[in-house]
């Protein structure tokens, strides 16, 4: 799996809208080309089989998946090793481009199964993470388990998060009818949402 | 030369800051001065201009960075009752959270503008916050989250807080936290972003 950040992208996402100072792009071009020496991406996914015990995003759907990606441990190891060493500048830097990075995983993911589906004749789908709406965030258990023999290299803390932080996981639903509840619509922060932002849906 | 002093905490130049100072002290200028009119004037307008968006994160965190080297040379000039620092903060991600992006970058801001830090990390819990705050004797406890499902322990901090009527401010912030959130638990302030909060911090403690 190929993950690459642009320059262009990791710059707008920290805020700048022109060009920065030459000291900052220069830390920028440092800081992805650690990036792409600490990546260790792993992605898998699952369709699921039987209507048993589904968390409720899944209920009703014809075709169902759950999927996870990660970027590994290196990257979030080296965040805190330069937090540490005082260079907290390249650490954020690093950390953004991370985010942008496991999105991009997430991309990849997604079209993987979207190709899955496509196969089985189905084009649109809709996808679902544990802590958005209508989702606990205790799914996540039920994702992993179900993805328990994949060697992805993810753990779940106590509280269902992801450890290695730059890591994301998903259900995904293809065909049947899905419950107004699962609506992004109904969310306070919809108007807002730095996601649907992020997609220029805003 | 406090001019000077100043210019380099605005531009993040860490060398510079520290020489700068040096040859301040060197020309016997009042430590305070260095202090007040240089290095924390300046990190005052960094943290401005970031609120207004002039700014961005990596330059705040290259002027805090120059700051802190001009403070590490002025900290032995100050006798234990001339406190150098503005104030004493707790911080440290909510129980059951383990993001501690923001909340680094607010500690290092917090630093950068003269405010001691005493940082407990990620996955903190409620018992854990008061019992720091009270070793450092805090002015305020802040706190951060990025997930819904760990905001209500700042809730549990804010409660145990009263409860025991104890003098600490608190202070929450995180992308799903809001104002709406900070009355409903009865917090002090709610920082919007690391500029906010550091902004409602100096409020708080009225410097």
């Amino acid at each position: 799996m190929k993950i690459q950040v642009p320059r262009e992208d990791l710059l707008k996402q920290i805020g700048y809208r022109e060009p920065p100072q030459p000291k900052l792009l220069k830390m920028a071009d440092e800081m992805l080309g650690l990036l792409r020496d600490l990546l260790e991406p792993r992605l898998s996914f699952r369709a699921i089989q039987g209507d048993e015990d589904l968390p409720a995003f899944l209920a009703g759907a014809v075709l169902k998946y759950v999927g996870a990606a990660t970027l590994g441990p290196k990257l979030e190891s080296k965040v805190k090793d330069l937090f540490d060493e005082g260079k907290a500048a390249e650490a954020y830097i690093l950390d953004t481009a991370g985010s942008i990075a496991v999105a991009k995983a997430g991309d990849i993911l997604w079209d993987s199964i979207r190709q899955d589906a496509a196969t089985r004749g189905f084009k649109k789908g809709l996808r679902r993470t544990p802590g958005c709406r209508g989702v606990d965030l205790e799914t996540q258990r039920w994702i992993f388990e179900c993805l328990a023999d994949r060697g992805l290299g993810i753990m779940l803390t106590e509280s269902f998060m992801m450890a290695p932080r730059k890591s994301l996981s998903f259900l995904a639903r293809f065909g049947g009818k899905l419950k107004a509840t699962f609506s992004c619509k109904g969310c306070p922060q919809y108007s807002d949402c730095t996601l649907r932002s992020s997609k220029g849906m805003i | 030369m406090i001019k000077e002093i100043y210019d380099a905490v605005m531009e993040g130049k860490v060398d510079e800051a520290a020489s700068r100072v040096q040859q301040a002290l060197d020309a016997e200028a009042e430590a305070t001065d260095i202090l007040n009119k240089g290095l924390i004037a300046a990190m005052d307008v960094v943290g401005e201009k970031f609120g207004e968006g002039e700014l961005f994160i990596p330059q705040v965190l290259w002027s805090a960075k120059a700051m802190q080297a001009g403070m590490d040379l002025l900290k032995p000039l100050f006798s234990s009752t001339d406190r150098a620092e503005k104030g004493t903060v707790v911080i440290g991600t909510a129980k059951g959270d383990i993001h501690d992006i923001g909340k680094n970058l607010v500690a290092i801001m917090l630093e950068g503008s003269g405010f001691k830090v005493a940082d407990l990390g990620v996955d903190v819990t409620p018992e854990r916050f008061i019992e720091k705050a009270m070793e450092v004797k805090a002015d305020i406890i802040a706190m951060s989250a990025l997930l819904t499902t760990t905001m209500p322990s700042m809730g549990e901090v804010v409660r145990l807080v009263k409860e025991r009527n104890l003098p600490f401010r608190v202070i929450i912030g995180g992308a799903p936290v809001d104002q709406a959130f900070c009355e409903e638990i009865g917090a002090d302030a709610y920082g919007m972003d690391a500029a906010d909060g550091l902004r409602k911090v100096k409020g708080m403690l009225g410097r």
